[in-house]
């Protein structure tokens, strides 16, 4: 029990000590039940404040240390080693937050210091009741889960391998390469996405450390940092993958060719019921798509198959059947991706009512040589060479009826596609493109939009108002802000640059692992400056745009961060785990089982005895301390180590 | 010139305050408001983004006596299609209430709110009128219009009906 107990005083700077009269506040503390020493520093958290705590516990042999300073998320942590290194139990440690919760929100002096006294006499009783505790000490699995396989997932799997952990790699599509792979070429420099992609690809491939799991799907999680056990489902192809060449042979001869609509190419252009998504596809393997496929619909495709007939490996395999494997791990990369606005929504943009209204990755699809046409640019009304194509960037971003956020990418890939147009059209085709603004921010970004403005093309400052089909081509309303003119574009193409979303099923995910989204439904990182890659799950980090919009070269650091991350787990051994978790006075327990309800991450069980009772039982590498389970529960049997009932109830008292 | 020393900060507030006001801030000046207004088309005069941005510079004296401040015909394009759901037409009305409160309001709308108070309508009904009602079979139009005549002295504010 404390009865020696230190109380530090920090000043922050002036952040606290402007308000709050921390000598009065120190000379105060002396006077509480058990504190033997009181002192007070300008930035407890430095060096020499550090070394006046660990003195102090060393002189006074000091059994319980009260810090009145920032908030707990701050230095508590920092302190707790400090407290340590001066040969005291870090958990008999506590933190009176008299900065946020004091000088941050108050003016009134008289009235802060009376708070702040509050406050630490409340610490102080607390510390008078707390125990020393130990952490304990959990196996680690060296194993990564990376889900999604875009290039945020690939780069992340990749330097997971190379550090030489076994890495899941899972995604949902039948190849790997993500949105990356459905882009012609990349901005600033305009390299081809393909051609710098899937060498990465590849290389995921070949490497022995990486087991690819395409057309797959994550079902389960449980456990926890270091351990976890994920479920996941092979969803079937009905093509054997080791029989299949790639040849494409089936593609050829299906019965649907031309019919069923091409996922990869955003619609804008037909395949067959069986396909290969793309020519440089990861496995180079052909899926048959169930919602489409004559034989897996109807049950029959005419006398026999024509793929069955076509395949000479004999790979096709209707009977194939969902397979579930389960796999353990110690860390996960979250690398889902983005969507793309449904720009249908916006009903005054009529994307829903012209063929020629198409979107940004749809117009990447017709620049593409392996796209649809080739790479030729047609209209999708009617097949010919457009005279005229206008962009409009900001559809449904920037919007308070949409969605608020900037898409961090769209005038730059309007910009890049403008270059790679005019290329393909020559410069006389006539261009316009109208922006809300330009946010040219990336390294070599405003040397590009230079280049751009010195080609023939047509800026308008502004958000049309409305875009309408009239005879066989398009008329935009927009009010130029710059020279304040109304103008009427009349173009043959119109390409909307769509706000960036995350991923229909998102919501879904996130409740699947436990981690959080922000109020966009992307999701949450732990710290937006400080820890972008961790999420506030232990050994769940996120990479690339599921955490937020972002251009290939920020996805890619990111997910090597995200990969650094969790290699410091894989590489230990053991972590040592917090000692602040739930246990049960078996002895109180009538086994109602409230708390197992309650616990979102399954860390209690029923136990029965061979007595006949029942009792509750709390896996500690499971709980991570949130407390549910105690607030729920009937008899007080349920405690938490480091917030028992006594510690709290006692240090209400003597807070208010 | 304007001199900066001659603009109301305050004026945003003064407008935000008021019924269908509080999104005003949020204009980031984009112009979908303009590119989509009927009124707009036919008079170069009436530019609701220019309106928008006068205000939240704090051109308040411009702004009230202006004429073009009633102008807006209340069609709501500029409501449905501001990305930043600023309510343009909400704060057309508030702009125009602050106005006829202190005495800025366009003798068009002084006119009729005369018309209104005096015959109950925009029109006066006169006798021709109620025949021909009584030749198609119609009931006659009432000529007395007292009651409105006090819904209006009480509720009007100062100014509008000399």
């Amino acid at each position: 029990m404390g009865d020696k107990i230190g109380v530090f005083v920090c000043h922050c700077g002036i952040n606290i000590s402007s308000i709050v009269d921390v000598k009065k506040l120190t000379e105060y503390a002396k006077t509480l039940d058990g504190v033997i020493v009181s002192k007070d520093y300008k930035y407890m958290c430095s060096d020499v404040g550090a070394n006046l705590i660990k003195d102090s516990i060393k002189k006074h042999k000091l059994n319980g240390v009260v810090i009145a300073c920032c908030s707990p998320r701050m230095h508590e942590h920092t302190f707790r080693g400090v407290v340590e290194a001066g040969g005291m139990n870090a958990f008999n440690l506590e933190i009176a937050n008299i900065r946020e919760q004091c000088s941050w929100v108050h003016e009134d002096k008289v009235r802060a210091i009376e708070k702040a006294i509050s406050l630490v006499r409340g610490a102080v009783a607390k510390a008078r009741l707390l125990e020393p505790l130990q952490r304990s000490k959990i196996s680690v699995t060296p194993e990564a889960l990376v889900v999604g396989g875009g290039i945020a997932g690939i780069q992340a799997a990749l330097d997971l391998a190379d550090k030489g952990h076994n890495v899941y790699l899972v995604e949902k599509t039948p190849s790997i390469g993500g949105r990356m792979a459905q882009l012609d070429k990349t901005f600033p420099t305009l390299d081809c996405s393909g051609c710098i992609l899937t060498p990465k690809m590849m290389e995921v491939k070949n490497n022995p450390n990486i087991e690819l799991l395409t057309y797959s799907e994550v079902v389960e999680i449980d456990g926890s940092i270091g351990n976890y056990n994920v479920k996941i489902k092979k969803k079937a192809r009905f093509v054997d993958v080791d029989k299949c060449t790639g040849c494409g042979d089936c593609v050829t001869s299906c019965r649907m060719k031309g019919h069923v609509d091409s996922e990869f190419d955003m619609n804008m252009g037909k395949t067959s019921a069986i396909y290969m998504p793309f020519p440089q596809a990861v496995p180079l393997k052909c899926t048959i798509d169930p919602d489409s496929c004559l034989m897996i619909t109807k049950g029959k495709c005419g006398k026999e198959p024509l793929c069955v007939e076509a395949c000479e490996a004999n790979a096709i395999d209707f009977k194939q059947k969902d397979e579930e494997i389960e796999v353990k791990i110690g860390a996960i990369i979250v690398a889902t991706g983005y969507d793309l606005m449904d720009p249908t929504s916006l009903y005054e943009y009529g994307y829903a009512r012209s063929k020629d209204v198409i979107t940004t990755l749809e117009m990447e699809r017709l620049i593409s040589s392996s796209g649809p046409t080739s790479g030729e640019i047609l209209r999708p009304s009617n097949g010919e060479k457009p005279k005229s194509i206008t962009f409009v960037l900001c559809v449904g971003s920037r919007d308070e009826t949409q969605c608020t956020w900037c898409c961090r990418i769209g005038c730059m890939s309007a910009l890049k596609q403008v270059y790679l147009l005019k290329e393909k059209l020559g410069d006389d085709i006539e261009m316009n493109v109208t922006y809300t603004d330009v946010r040219s921010f990336g390294k070599g970004y405003e040397e590009f939009y230079r280049n751009i403005r010195g080609m023939k093309t047509n800026f308008f400052r502004g958000r049309p108002s409305e875009i309408r089909n009239k005879d066989d081509h398009l008329t935009i309303d927009i009010f130029d802000t710059i020279t304040n003119k109304l103008f009427e574009i009349s173009t043959e193409l119109v390409v909307l640059v769509p706000a960036l979303v995350p991923r229909a099923d998102a919501d879904e995910f996130a409740r699947l692992l436990r981690i959080s989204q922000s109020a966009d439904g992307f999701l949450l990182e732990a710290h937006p400056k400080l820890r972008p890659m961790d999420t506030f799950t232990g050994g769940v980090f996120i990479a690339g745009c599921c955490q937020g919009p972002k251009d290939i070269q920020d996805s890619v650091a990111q997910a090597s961060g995200a990969a650094s991350r969790a290699a410091n787990i894989l590489s230990k051994k053991e972590l040592e785990s917090e000692p602040l978790v739930s246990y049960v006075d078996e002895d109180y327990c009538s086994g109602c089982g409230t708390c197992v309800l309650v616990c979102p991450y399954t860390a209690i069980e029923l136990i029965k005895e061979k007595d006949g009772t029942t009792h509750a039982k709390v896996n500690e590498a499971l709980c991570m301390g949130c407390g549910a389970c105690v607030a729920s529960c009937l008899s007080g049997a349920m405690q938490q180590r480091g917030f028992k009932d006594n510690q709290l109830i006692s240090m209400v008292d003597e807070t208010i | 010139m304007i001199d900066s020393k001659d603009l109301d900060p305050n004026f945003k507030y003064e407008v935000a305050a008021e019924i269908g006001g509080a999104n005003i801030n949020r204009c980031f000046a984009c112009g979908t408001c303009t590119a989509g207004c009927p009124v707009r088309e036919i008079d170069e005069k009436y530019n609701p983004r220019k309106i928008i941005r006068m205000v939240l510079l704090g051109m308040r004296e411009r702004v009230l006596k202006s004429d073009f401040i009633w102008l807006c015909s209340t069609c709501y394009t500029c409501y449905d299609r501001c990305p930043q759901d600023v309510q343009l037409t909400s704060i057309m009305t508030a702009l125009k209430n602050i106005a006829a409160r202190e005495g800025y309001i366009h003798p068009s709308f002084k006119e009729q709110a005369r018309l209104v108070s005096k015959f109950g309508r925009l029109y006066e009904i006169e006798d021709f009128d109620n025949k021909k009602r009584e030749k198609l079979g119609l009931p006659p139009i009432k000529k007395n219009f007292d009651d409105i005549t006090k819904i209006t002295k009480d509720t009007l504010p100062k100014g509008v009906i000399q």
